[in-house]
């Protein structure tokens, strides 16, 4: 059996098309000093604008540095200015209120998006039903289904064994590993990073303000608020619940606020038991999250409720379940893009590629702008060997103003395949010119490295893999091929040296191990082919060239 | 995301640094020309109030001149403008325009000119209102179901709806539960006002109900609209959406039945009349503005939402049907028919760019920059690529990574080590209790004669030794500079040091011309300490359990001449013994016979013997070379002392046999430890407590014991150490006296010291052990193999912890027996580079 040079081209997961987060993540805008002015530009033509309506026009127009500080002049006015004759409504309420929704709004991310699973969540998981699930029910193992996934000789797979897909989410990039010291000991690369610790510490910085040192101290005092006094206030709670929730990031309060809050309620508004699943959800009470969501859809049918119900059951390994979930909101919600979405991104992580994109095409009858389902799509294709139509995709994907260097390496990729030889190299030139950070960089070395082995040239390739090394130290395809390269140089000793790295670095990859293999066999160490082979097995039960290898072996062994 | 922008058919900017927003945009035939042509009217919050007419010449064209047809300034803000028939009467479209503290409703007319820039018009205020509470926004309509005039309804910051019947003021009402304005709109189909309140419902008020609840003016002061105070009025019906709403739009289309449309920050909602979701949609960008307006498909409604991307997207029901690129962020959105072209997008950004646009193909806006990219001269090119892979063929060609000897250092590193010990000592820190810790100054000095950025000296001596300061950082060091530091060696740790060696290393970057940012090298030296630094003189004591005798072939010198510094001159019968107390308490004696050659050095321990023997020797080589003496030479005639040798090597072996136990205990207990830590956390996470069940007793023993444990590991640790310090002097001995036995040469003793002590550092994975066993069983199958047999035998392929010394001390063994029989360290050509490598300095 000949050596195999690194399987498939690696194809870069593009990033890019994902809608930005709905506010810049606590950082401030430029501010002019004209905006400053409590009257506003007005000011200047004796037009004096009301403060708070000024206020409110900011935040209505997503100006919300503006606002807050607004909002700040007018909580700052001695309270005797703030007397109005009718005890329900204050000006000083409103500002308050409306700072709290500013201040949330500048940090807010869908807590839909958001989801990262460390390995204290993953390890003291006491939610799993079935130590070994049955194929086909649980996406920790991601071998187990039936449909025809593509072979990882075709397509590359991430530590987890799942294909590598089109669009980086959370999530689809961490693995399960399944005992705490595997956890401990999967190599720390820059990419597939192993999973945090946990989970909290994430959340910490993503999209909470919690961090940022406020001067002057915290807009509002946690430890100093009456809960059961806001909790009585529904106008007011809503909005203070989301800024102790998404602001400061303290779970515990905002879980208290909206215990009390929906008691106060009489358990009768959904927004209320949503939340409360919210923060359970985020404490790891799984059980109990779903109890309150599914409460909350028996009284209105919400698709974000269904959203989070679903995510809980996939955080408890029921996909099918979620399927269900899913499939019975579109009866509600025809055509909503959210959950046709979920369900693709179900299979596609049950390794079920082909429904999987059948429900991407799903999408884009509703959405043809969404640049995931045209991401997944073209790697799709990309994958299953039609480099045209790929293209065509992320062609469009270009036209619609993704401009990253992810989509020119991909584009690349499909031209040379598609033998679009021109555009290969200059698609190549702007990835290069475009890459953010040496991780980017030592991608596109490797997939040029990857074209000069199709060209034939070997003395561009070797150097290529070289500089995806500079570049990124820890890209165990690109020491694979570099050994195949060494290997037909003759250069046993390096090759063997860079397939070993190789291995350690990527041990869920079967080519090293082949190729180890197929080297120890040719300088006759047998034994050492044979552990090599099994563990080539191990990573991909289907290849034939390692069973035949296999057999050989067996068959020489015999002889002895 | 866009495929395609919306295409420009006339825009405009307004005034500047004029602010708009939501309600400042209105479309329609104000000046009731009856030729269906809407005019497009803008307020700002300036208080500049326009009028349009665009009829471009050409798509795209800016603005004419008779395209304005009115600018005036009214002398507030304007927060809204609306047309409706607002003055009784009549049915003409009058203009109604919101300040915060005033209701104005204007005519609009135009007096036809001649030519078509002569046409003239101008506003004629009908009315106005002055309203007690700062206004927000308003609605107009058919309140309770009037025929042919609108009434208008304003809703004040502080939650008051105010109803005003054309010239006069109706009544007004507090909405309940208000905290911050929402969008208002009115309902003619269920004669309703709908809203979006602070509690994040829609909610629905009945115009007869608002009517009918106790008028707060009546018990109010006679003046008009002053503070009402309104009973509490009843919400016709609620709907919870959970979030704040940018604006409600109503519509009924002849052939769709009557929606409500809310544009929530996150969701989009179609509700029926009754307030029932017809359908919603998650949006995944922040909207900031939208209008529904008909559709071709029957039982369908198309709606424009424009959003903070700057993106008009177009939905018939759910589905997205066409996405458009906006040059700006449109704060108000409405469809309008002008010059007789129907359904032209209007849009208005919050700086005041008006822009009325179609839907079409062009492509978007964003074209990729150009990659730089330089004119490709082929023949420059050609000849640039063959100089590089030279280089590169040239670089990989030598495959030793390591520099060669530079003739001309660039930079120099000397240490003095001072020949006194310090008068204070600057001991700190010293485990050694009791007496005082000498210490010793030793002078480092950098010269360098290039620019060296950012040089860094590190001292290091081994480990129970210790230095005052490590570490020293210097500035960048011009050529022919340098600097000078001094420090001070003593001993730390509690046991006496296997070398008195030490050495300083001096990492410093050299910039050239392409690499301004400097190759990195490095510099080194190594300086030797006195022996004074570790011992002291005492009584010499005869008896001892480990002798050495060491043979030269040269008549005896005195003590006094060779070891000046421990021996007092008055008391000159002690010029032939002469005994040392290390600090850390043991005694070594050396003695020396006055007529023959043979030194002994006596000592209860083994390893203590290495020092004084090295300092022996060294000294003794010194004397003779002073004295120009060459051919003196020690020998060493007794058998190896390899039994004792054993013991040492045993006792390390234990230590680690020992650590690898603790490792095992450790991690076993965390593993219950994590048991119970998951048993106690489904304990706590249970609705209903059930009794711990000493769980947590039995947490807090496995905690302790866990601690206790590593506590044990660390101290086997510092145990271990010092036990491989002691096998690290032994090996030095042992070494020296099986070189002095066989009298080899330099190049052997190379080879023997790389073989017993290997540079890597003694570790639990890979320890002292099994790395020498390797190299002397390697040594033994090559070149002190017997036969060719041996050499055939394939070493373990992998290097791991054995078992038992056994096999190691049957090694060495062997090894000293090949020695004696004549066997020699030597390589052919092949491995002799290899183990170069090896080889320390």
């Amino acid at each position: 059996a000949p050596p195999r040079p690194g399987g498939a081209s690696r194809f870069r997961s593009s990033s890019a098309g994902r809608p930005p987060p709905r506010a810049p993540l606590g950082k401030a805008e430029g501010r002019g000093p004209s905006r400053n002015r409590c009257g506003g530009p007005a000011g200047e033509m004796g037009l004096e604008v009301e403060p708070l309506f000024q206020a409110w026009s900011y935040f209505r127009r997503r100006k919300f540095r503006e606002c807050s500080d607004l909002c700040s002049q007018l909580l700052e006015r001695p309270p005797g200015e703030q007397e109005q004759t009718d005890s329900e409504y204050t000006v000083f309420q409103a500002a308050w209120s409306l700072k709290t929704r500013a201040l949330t709004e500048m940090v807010y991310v869908d807590e839909i998006d958001m989801d990262e699973e460390g390995i204290a969540e993953m390890m003291l998981d006491e939610n799993a039903i079935a130590q070994v699930a049955r194929p086909g029910t649980s996406l920790k193992l991601p071998g187990t289904s039936q449909g025809a996934g593509p072979s990882p000789a075709v397509r590359p797979v991430t530590q987890s064994g799942r294909p590598i897909t089109g669009f980086v989410r959370p999530c689809t990039q961490s693995g399960r590993p399944s005992t705490m010291e595997q956890a401990l000991k999967t190599p720390r690369t820059a990419l597939t990073a192993r999973p945090i610790t946990s989970a909290s510490g994430r959340y910490v910085r993503l999209g909470t303000a919690s961090m940022l040192t406020n001067p002057g101290g915290p807009f509002i005092n946690l430890s100093r608020l009456n809960l059961a006094k806001y909790a009585q206030k529904p106008k007011l709670a809503k909005a203070l619940f989301e800024y102790i929730f998404h602001h400061e990031n303290d779970v515990k309060n905002a879980l208290d606020l909206a215990a009390l809050a929906t008691e106060h309620a009489q358990f009768k508004d959904w927004w209320w038991k949503v939340q409360v699943g919210k923060c359970y959800y985020r404490l790891g009470l799984y059980r109990e999250a779903e109890k309150q969501f599914k409460s909350a859809l028996k009284q209105q049918d919400m698709v974000d409720t269904i959203l989070y119900l679903a995510k809980v059951y996939l955080r408890l390994d029921q996909p099918v379940t979620a399927l269900n979930l899913f499939k019975q909101g579109l009866d509600r919600f025809p055509g909503e893009v959210a959950l046709i979405c979920g369900i693709a991104r179900i299979h596609e992580e049950m390794n079920n590629i082909s429904s999987a994109a059948e429900y991407y095409k799903d999408v884009l009858k509703q959405d043809n702008t969404h640049v995931e389902a045209i991401a997944c799509i073209g790697s799709n294709h990309f994958y299953s060997d039609q480099p045209e139509t790929a293209l065509r995709f992320y062609r469009r994907l270009l036209q619609m103003g993704v401009y990253n260097c992810q989509l020119f390496n991909n584009l690349g990729l499909c031209c040379f395949y598609a033998q679009q030889y021109d555009m290969t190299l200059s698609s190549f030139e702007r990835a290069l010119f475009l890459a953010e950070n040496e991780e980017e960089t030592a991608d596109v070395w490797y997939n040029l490295g990857h074209v000069a082995v199709g060209i034939g040239d070997l003395n561009l390739a070797y150097q290529c893999f070289k500089l995806t090394l500079v570049n990124n130290n820890d890209y165990a395809e690109a020491y694979n091929n570099l050994a195949v390269l060494e290997m037909r140089k003759g250069h046993i000793e390096q090759a063997r040296a860079l397939l070993q790295t190789a291995s350690s670095l990527a041990p869920h990859m079967y080519e090293p191990h082949f190729n180890f293999a197929v080297l120890s066999e040719k300088v006759g160490d047998l034994q050492r082919s044979y552990t090599a082979a099994r563990k080539s097995e191990e990573a991909f039960p289907g290849h034939v060239d390692t069973q035949q290898l296999i057999k050989q072996l067996k068959q020489h062994f015999a002889m002895l | 995301m866009s495929l395609f922008k919306a295409r420009d058919w006339w825009s405009t900017v307004l005034g500047e640094k004029e602010e708009f927003d939501q309600g400042c945009l209105c479309v329609a035939d104000v000046d009731n020309s009856g030729s269906g042509q809407d005019k497009i009217i803008v307020g700002s919050y300036m208080g500049y109030l326009r009028i349009f007419n665009p009829h471009p010449v050409k798509p795209g064209d800016g603005l004419q001149a008779e395209d304005l047809l009115l600018e005036v300034q009214l002398r507030e803000p304007i927060l809204q403008v609306e047309v409706g028939k607002f003055v009784s009467g009549t049915e003409g479209l009058h203009l109604a325009v919101l300040h915060f503290r005033k209701l104005s409703v204007y005519a609009v007319s135009g007096t036809l000119g001649n030519v078509e820039h002569g046409n003239q018009y101008q506003i004629k205020l009908m009315y106005e209102h002055n309203l007690q509470r700062t206004a927000c926004n308003m609605t107009y309509g058919p309140f309770g179901g009037v025929k042919g005039r609108d009434l208008i309804c304003i809703q004040s910051m502080d939650g008051m709806l105010m109803l005003f019947e054309q010239e006069s003021y109706a009544f007004g009402r507090f909405l309940p539960g208000f905290l911050l304005p929402g969008p208002l709109a009115y309902s003619s189909r269920t004669d309703s006002f709908i809203t979006v309140s602070s509690c994040r419902q829609v909610e629905s008020y009945k115009y007869q109900v608002l009517a009918f609840a106790t008028d707060a003016d009546e018990r109010q002061e006679t003046e008009q609209q002053k503070l009402g105070s309104g009973k509490r009025v009843v919400v016709d019906w609620v709907l919870n959406i959970g979030e704040q709403a940018l604006d409600i739009c109503i519509v009924s289309f002849n052939q769709a039945v009557s929606s409500v449309f809310v544009l929530g920050e996150r969701n989009f909602f179609c509700l029926k009349d009754n307030g029932q979701i017809r359908f919603m949609k998650k949006l995944d960008y922040s909207p900031s503005c939208f209008i529904p307006y008909c559709s071709v498909k029957e039982g369908t409604i198309n709606t424009l939402v424009g959003n903070h991307n700057k993106m008009l997207n177009v939905y018939q029901d759910v589905t997205l049907k066409w996405a458009a690129q906006l040059p700006h962020i449109p704060v108000s959105v409405k469809v309008a028919n002008l010059q007789d072209l129907k359904g032209v997008i209007v849009t208005l950004s919050d700086n005041g760019h008006l822009q009325c646009s179609y839907l079409g193909t062009d492509p978007s806006f964003f074209q990729p920059p150009r990659v730089e990219s330089r004119e490709i001269n082929y023949e420059e090119l050609d000849a640039e690529l063959k100089e590089l892979q030279k280089i590169i063929k040239e670089a990989t060609k030598t495959q030793d990574i390591l520099p060669k000897s530079e003739k001309h250092r660039d930079l120099i590193v000397r240490a003095e080590v001072s020949p006194d010990l310090d008068a204070e000592s600057k001991a700190i820190d010293s485990e050694i209790k009791g007496e005082a810790v000498p210490s010793v100054t030793v002078k480092i000095m950098i010269q360098s004669r290039v620019t060296a950025q950012r040089p860094n000296l590190a001292v290091c001596v081994q480990a129970p030794l210790a230095v005052t300061c490590d570490q020293f950082f210097f500035d960048d060091l011009e050529p022919d500079a340098s600097e000078t530091v001094v420090l001070s060696v003593f001993l730390k740790g509690n046991c006496p040091p296997s070398e008195l060696e030490g050495t300083c290393v001096v990492s410093y970057d050299t910039p050239t011309e392409l690499n301004p940012e400097g190759i990195p090298r490095v510099a080194q030296c190594n300086f030797r300490l006195p022996l004074r630094l570790i011992c002291f003189p005492v009584q010499p004591s005869k008896a001892a359990n480990h002798k050495l005798t060491i043979d030269t072939n040269k008549p005896p010198v005195s003590f006094l001449t060779i070891f000046p510094d421990f021996v007092d001159p008055s008391e000159d019968d002690q010029a032939n013994v002469l005994g040392f107390q290390f600090l850390t308490g043991s005694k070594t004696t050396l003695l020396a016979s006055k007529t023959s050659q043979p030194y002994r050095i006596q000592s209860d321990e083994l390893e203590d013997l290495w020092l004084i023997t090295k300092e022996l020797t060294l000294r003794l080589e010194e004397h003779f070379k002073k004295q120009k003496c060459k051919d003196f030479a020690c020998t060493f005639s007794g058998s190896i002392p390899l039994q004792e040798y054993f013991e040492l090597i045993d006792r390390h072996f234990e230590l680690r046999l020992n650590a690898e136990k603790f490792q095992e205990l450790l991690s076993e207990r965390a593993v219950q430890f994590r048991a119970i830590e998951r048993r106690l956390l489904t304990r706590f996470k249970d609705k209903t407590p059930a009794p711990l069940q000493h769980l947590d007793t039995l947490l807090e023993v496995t905690f302790r014991e866990v601690i206790a444990l590593a506590d044990a590991a660390e101290e086997n640790e510092a145990n271990m150490s010092q036990a491989f310090t002691k096998l690290k002097s032994a090996t030095h001995l042992v070494i020296m006296l099986i070189s002095l036995w066989q009298k080899l040469s330099a190049d052997q003793v190379a080879i023997l010291e790389a073989t017993f002590l290997p540079l890597a550092e003694d570790t639990q994975e890979l320890g002292w052990e099994e790395t020498v066993d390797a190299a002397i069983s390697y040594l033994l199958r090559t070149c002190l193999s017997k036969s060719s047999k041996e050499q055939a035998l394939t070493p373990s392929s992998q290097l791991c912890m054995p078992k038992d010394t056994s096999r190691l001390k049957k090694n060495i063994t062997l090894f000293c027996d090949r020695l004696a029989k004549g066997g020699r360290l030597s390589f052919s050509t092949d491995s002799a580079t290899q183990q170069a490598a090896v080889m320390p300095g």
